[in-house]
């Protein structure tokens, strides 16, 4: 009984552990694959951590993270250390007081830190334009800046503000074995304060202060929530850039990035616990000890001479970061820049390095994840994107609400090379705010092995023949639409009646067990694995998908007879944005025929440029020596014929809007 | 000898409303030991602190050689201090500890910062070293040392700066009897060789009246009594001094004319003057100087109570007239036993009539029956009989 106890309790801690690393296993070990599919093993090699290095916005966040939190670190160390001086020195039952008040914010939720400090940088913000204002208006001498936006700094701030309570609390019980006298016998053989202070009581607390600078060091690392709200348009941490990719499809790359930063945090946890169990050693044996080789050597170290060289080159080194910091900061505030917000990872990267060499400007390149979330970043205030990067109905949305600035075409002379069929499109019939990006159409992907014959209706969505095989897009405005057109309807149609009619249709297949989830990026998995039959997803994607179909998996694309739903991603200006000029020009390189080609084989989805669509096949074969499919390339950029058939989403009335919200809650998960 | 060093002039310490120190006066002589004694949370630390620097005093001046040095921080004071359980560093061993002082760099007299040569500190750490009994132990962390060692290190550390007074906070309170009784006579021994001021903060009475030039008696923040050990021992001030000095038994007293007291109805031959007539008074009669006779032959006559054996002597508790007396006799008299006692004129002692009277002095605790005696006298039955051996008028 005894025994099998032990066995059953050992079984469930190996199960726990299991759980607990398994999957970060799994992480690492895919980061070694050498295909890009993360459900499917192709080999070993390195190739992503080459990648990796190479990945300009990678590398830029990286460096982004690597300096917020080693100042953040360093100045929170400081602040922390001589905050919980003070709170030391005040009577015990203020100190518990506020030592509960430096406990909330640790275990308040990320989110509400991150919002709240948001919206507090944006007020400040507020009146601190109005004051800037009104200085500059009564006096000439010292202008000041009138706008401000979240960026580095807000972030720095956000992390020694989110730092500062772990550090109090790591000094403070080393505070308080202290004795309390020591200060006092210290000054009286003749030190000042501040002499007392580095020469007994920093020796006293430095473990404290070194495992509370270690523990900020990793909270400020792996930190994502506070840094995406206040860190603004032009700054991206690593956990946020890792996040933005994982919007499109979980690459290796990121693979990659997180096996790093895990290991990381790794060994700065063990780095930590090496030290304590260390102390904890010393502090236990307090036999007298022959002093040991290393503690020899650290002993001539402190003689004079050593100490003058040491705290020269502390001093040098000191200098030096501060020097490296400032340089940093600086040369990238007197550069010309331009802010650019994009949908997913939607670019080649290339061509940002090549603008910037070419311009001398430079491109803070940040992604959101959906249209929708690009519209609450705008709407929360503080962001300063010039450039955005974003879907029709979102633009129409946008314009309604007066929050595009319309574009001066003279600047924009690629704009001519753009189709006819991709100018004045109903978010714009005028084409005063807007230059197409890609375009691109919506249909089903299925996998010719599982399925009877070809498939040409939307019908199979809802057909029982392939229950527990269908895969529904987790999106409202898709979803109905799906369903609309495959009763007939319009996929804008404002008419309650007809929308009940297709929400009925997909609630009753999910209760007859048709779908097996609903689904965004798993869609990629899902399908290159072949563990689903049936998807609806953008053409671009599929393409990808086609890459990196496991062996026995043959996907296939179709925009089914009943129609389907094309839309248009395009550039556009904010209203007011800072950097005008420099928008303009970035919107003219992006949409020049060579970066629409460059764009086009990076992320498979269509151009809006008339050369471009036209040589992609030529550009094609020379890059890869191959001839392009010319069956792939008509789902790519689907023929007029086709496109025909397709409707583009408008603005939906707000009622219908709601119904439509209130409809895809009922449905449940 | 009797030069004045250090003068407090109409110290007050308060919180709030809370007076720690009401008006101290006190001066202290170079090179004088010098004790401040009382009972905890009497005031005789706060006062030590604004010696050494570390607390302003709310009112009241601080003089030292005849300066005003209330605002002088205490790393500029020529004052040292042993602290309450050492206070040592623990991240340095027991020589950087004690060179502690001499490595920080020192203003020479035109204000340049001058440090003392590697070669000097050493030779004057090892020299106080020597001097507190630890050579041999410069290397050990401070941690590997005894309680009386640390001891020695924290006297070393503050010595080694050559103060001109040393401020002993309760030094020895950590120890146990005998490193204490060790501990007094190595400090009297440094205070003498080093010939400098020692102001000794203690609540126990024994080691100031052993080791003191002159001791300052507190409570409830105000001075009760300076002298020296003699004289706060043979001529308390008040009834708190008395109790708090030696055992005392202290009794309501009448003046009845300079040289005659009367206790308990009874008169007694005394040696103090200038009381005025029928004045109460405290009296103060110390258990050593109470013979115990037949009780035929006693002054006073009353019952034995409780007898503990001391070693040199017995301490018997007996009961006068519902008053219970604590007399140091080497003469066994059995619980029960009816005794009677005589006192010398010169083992009386007078005090005036202070806020402590009533408060100490009887061996019971202070008992209703005592109540009843002040009104209707004795009730041995013994109540009216004549004054036996004692001083007719």
């Amino acid at each position: 009984m005894k025994r099998s106890n032990r066995v059953g309790s050992r079984l469930f801690i190996g199960l726990v552990f299991l759980f607990l690393y398994l999957p970060i296993f799994l992480l690492i070990i895919f980061s070694f694959n050498a295909g890009d599919s993360s459900a499917v093993w192709k080999g070993f090699s390195l190739d992503w951590y080459a990648s990796l290095f190479q990945n300009r916005l990678i590398m830029e966040s990286l460096y982004t993270t690597l300096l917020v939190s080693l100042l953040a670190t360093a100045i929170s160390t400081a602040a922390g250390t001589f905050a919980a001086i003070g709170l030391y020195a005040l009577g015990k039952r203020k100190r518990d007081a506020l030592l509960v008040v430096n406990n909330i914010p640790m275990v308040n939720a990320d989110i509400v830190t991150g919002v709240s400090l948001c919206l507090f940088f944006v007020a400040f913000f507020q009146g601190w334009g109005a004051f800037a204002q009104w200085f500059n208006g009564v006096q000439g001498a010292i202008v000041l800046p009138e706008r401000l936006t979240l960026g580095f700094t807000t972030m720095l701030l956000a992390h020694i503000a989110f730092n500062i309570p772990y550090v109090i609390l790591n000094v403070a019980p080393k505070l308080r074995q202290m004795d309390k006298n020591l200060v006092d016998a210290a000054q009286d053989l003749g030190c000042t304060w501040m002499q007392a202070f580095w020469k007994v009581i920093l020796p006293e607390i430095k473990p404290g202060i070194v495992s509370g600078a270690l523990i900020a060091f990793t909270m400020s690392i792996d930190d994502f929530v506070i840094s995406y709200f206040t860190a603004g348009s032009s700054t991206s941490t690593l956990a946020m850039r890792i996040y933005s990719m994982t919007k499109k499809r979980i690459t290796p790359e990121i693979n990659a990035v997180s096996t790093l930063l895990f290991l990381s945090v790794l060994v700065l946890l063990v780095l930590n616990n090496v030290r304590e169990v260390r102390q904890e050693r010393r502090a236990a044996s307090q036999e007298v000890r022959e002093p040991s080789r290393l503690e020899k050597l650290s002993f001539r170290f402190q003689q004079p001479a050593f100490q003058w060289a040491r705290r020269g080159v502390t001093a040098v080194l000191a200098c030096a970061f501060i020097v490296v910091v400032i340089l940093l900061t600086g040369a990238t505030s007197s550069q010309p820049v331009v802010n650019v917000c994009s949908l997913g990872e939607y670019i080649d990267e290339d061509l940002i390095t090549q603008f910037e060499d070419e311009t001398g400007t430079r491109v803070n390149y940040q992604t959101a994840e959906s249209n929708e979330a690009m519209y609450s970043l705008l709407k929360s205030g503080g962001a300063d994107y010039d450039v955005i990067v974003t879907s029709d109905y979102m633009i129409a949305q946008l314009m309604e609400e007066e929050m595009l600035e319309e574009l001066d075409y003279s600047r924009i002379p690629s704009f001519e090379l753009i189709d006819e069929r991709f100018r004045h499109l109903p978010y714009d019939p005028e084409n005063r705010y807007t230059v197409p990006y890609t375009w691109g159409t919506l249909g089903i992907i299925y996998n010719a092995n599982l399925v009877d014959g070809e498939i040409d209706s939307w019908d199979v969505l809802y057909d029982d023949q392939y229950a527990g095989n269908v895969l529904l897009i987790n999106n409202s405005r898709d979803a109905l639409g799906e369903a609309l057109l495959s009763l007939g309807y319009s996929v804008n149609t404002t008419d309650e009646g007809e929308i009940r009619e297709a929400f009925a249709r997909i609630a009753d297949a999910s209760r007859r067990g048709v779908f097996q989830a609903k689904v965004s990026d798993q869609v990629f998995q899902k399908m290159e694995g072949g563990n689903a039959a049936v998807a609806t997803y953008y053409a671009g994607d599929y393409l990808s998908m086609v890459d990196n179909q496991a062996e026995g998996v043959d996907l296939r694309f179709v925009i089914p007879k009943e129609g389907g739903n094309w839309f248009v991603d395009a550039m556009c200006v904010l209203r007011d944005a800072p950097h005008y000029e420099e928008a303009l020009e970035w919107i003219n390189f992006i949409a020049s025929t060579d970066a629409n080609l460059a764009n086009m084989d990076e992320i498979g989805y269509a151009s809006p440029n008339t050369q471009a669509l036209e040589r992609y096949p030529a550009y094609y074969e020379e890059l890869y020596g191959e001839e392009l499919d010319p069956d792939l390339y008509e789902i790519m950029a689907v023929p007029p014929e086709v496109l025909e058939r397709c409707e583009m989403y408008n603005v939906l009335p707000p009622a219908t809007r709601t119904l439509y919200n209130d409809l895809w809650i009922q449905l449940g998960t | 000898m009797s030069k004045e060093l250090i003068r407090l002039r109409d110290c007050v310490m308060s919180y709030g409303d809370e007076v720690v120190l009401d008006h101290i006066n006190l001066y202290i002589n170079d090179k004088e030991f010098l004790t401040l004694l009382g009972p905890s949370g009497c005031g005789k630390t706060t006062t030590l602190r604004i010696i050494g620097g570390f607390l302003l005093p709310t009112a009241g001046d601080v003089l030292f050689d005849g300066v005003r040095i209330n605002d002088v921080p205490p790393y500029q004071r020529m004052v040292n201090t042993v602290f309450q359980r050492y206070a040592l560093f623990p991240h340095l061993n027991v020589f950087e500890n004690v060179a502690f002082g001499l490595r920080l760099p020192k203003k020479d007299g035109d204000g340049r910062k001058v440090k003392i040569p590697e070669q000097e500190i050493h030779n004057r750490v090892m020299e106080m070293l020597t001097v507190v009994n630890l050579k041999g132990f410069e290397k050990r962390p401070v941690s590997a040392l005894s309680g009386g060692q640390q001891q020695r290190v924290a006297i070393a550390r503050a010595l080694v700066n050559r103060p001109r007074v040393l401020l002993l906070d309760e030094p020895l309170g950590a120890l146990d009897m005998r490193l204490r009784k060790d501990m007094q006579n190595e400090l009297k021994r440094i205070q003498q060789e080093m010939e400098i001021t020692f102001i000794y903060v203690t609540h126990d009475q024994e080691e100031a009246l052993a080791m003191s030039d002159t001791v300052v008696v507190m409570d409830g923040g105000r001075i009760q009594q300076i002298g020296t050990p003699e004289d706060i021992y043979n001529e308390p001030k008040n009834a708190f001094v008395a109790d708090f000095i030696g055992e005392s038994n202290i009794i309501d007293g009448i003046m009845r004319s300079d040289g005659v007291v009367e206790i308990f109805n009874r008169r007694f031959q005394c040696l103090d003057k200038g009381f005025g007539k029928d004045e109460p008074v405290d009296v103060v009669i110390r258990p050593e100087d109470v013979d115990i006779v037949d009780e035929a032959a006693g002054q006073l006559r009353g019952t034995v109570t409780s007898v503990t054996f001391k070693g040199v002597h017995y301490d018997t508790i007996v009961d006068f007239y519902g008053f219970k007396w604590l007399i140091q006799t080497t003469d066994y008299c059995p619980v029960d036993s009816r005794i009677g006692i005589k006192i010398d004129p010169d083992g009386i002692h007078v005090m005036r009539k202070s806020q402590y009277s009533g408060m100490f002095g009887d061996y019971s605790s202070y008992s209703e029956e005592y109540e009843e005696l002040d009104v209707a006298g004795p009730e041995d039955g013994e109540g009216d009989a004549p004054l036996e051996g004692g001083y007719e008028e």
